[in-house]
């Protein structure tokens, strides 16, 4: 799976700089790629659906559930300081950036919006890579650390777009709290990029 | 929220409809629409206009405020989801 996103990836880039973006399939794929989405998650929650007793499960963590998208809050925030230190980049454009956790499309936007074009470039680049970084980062941590910490990279994207890979990877509960911490990380992060860009 | 929705659909009809021989045929469509997900990415990034300059003028920055934070991100939520979400600990825990 690794090996054949790795070849859609570098298919998809080769398209896109020999401007065959406009070529038929290839703009029926990324002009459809919301219907895609969709459709891929229908067939995700089918798979959710056909495991049984996963609610009860989720059940037995209470307040606890909120440990994983906190974590992910904090040490994206931490990470995106530590990466202003080392750029030089002011410290409130580095933490907004980081605080996109994934969400290229919302990061790229909001931060070119407040700090200007090159650094909302940065931003929807940087959390692009961090949704491709995550699909390839969970096999490994999977097999090397445990399936909840897969959540970990997947950031806001966990509850669509890397889903598919957790399926694969980890397993029903894991894909439940996956949706789950989606769904906070998501809904924070247009507060948390404000938030960061005026306060730090 | 549409995402969230049409998932929900999707665990109904997993529950109560979707007879269970057919779940690596939704294994394989899942899969599909997972690379062609992937390809449209590729496709998004290419096509800026600007991507190659962009890679090499913004490339470092961008790489490093992608892994860091989230490399950060699995070095605080691993110990928490050991101490915290780990069932077979606590079982042990009660048991002694």
């Amino acid at each position: 799976m690794v090996y054949l996103a790795v070849i859609a990836l570098l298919c998809g880039i080769a398209c896109g700089m020999a401007g065959l973006d406009n070529v038929l399939p290839v703009e029926m794929i990324v002009s459809n790629k919301d219907l895609i989405l969709y459709i891929l998650m229908f067939l995700v929650g089918i798979s959710i659906g056909l495991n049984r007793g996963i609610v009860s499960k989720i059940k037995e963590y209470h307040i606890k559930i909120f440990v994983i998208p906190a974590g992910i809050i904090a040490g994206s925030l931490a990470g995106g300081i530590v990466s202003g230190l080392l750029t030089g980049l002011p410290l409130n454009q580095s933490a907004a950036t980081a605080a996109g956790m994934g969400w290229y499309s919302l990061s790229g936007v909001a931060i070119g919006n407040l700090a200007g074009a090159q650094a909302g470039s940065i931003a929807f680049l940087s959390n692009l890579l961090r949704e491709i970084f995550s699909f390839f980062s969970i096999p490994w941590i999977s097999k090397n650390l445990n399936y909840l910490t897969c959540i970990a990279p997947a950031g806001a994207t966990s509850e669509d777009t890397t889903l598919p890979m957790m399926i694969r990877y980890t397993n029903g509960e894991t894909v439940v709290l996956s949706v789950f911490n989606g769904v906070i990380c998501s809904a924070a992060v247009p507060f948390l990029i404000s938030f960061c860009f005026h306060f730090f | 929220m549409n995402v969230i929705i049409i998932m929900c659909a999707g665990i109904l009809v997993g529950k109560f409809l979707f007879p269970a021989k057919w779940k690596r045929v939704n294994e394989f469509l899942q899969t599909v629409c997972t690379l062609l997900l992937i390809f449209s990415m590729g496709v998004l990034l290419g096509s800026r206009e600007n991507f190659l300059r962009e890679i090499t003028t913004l490339g470092f920055q961008s790489v490093l405020f992608f892994l860091i934070p989230s490399v950060f991100s699995v070095i605080v939520v691993y110990p928490l989801t050991r101490i915290f979400l780990d069932k077979k600990r606590e079982k042990k825990k009660e048991a002694d």
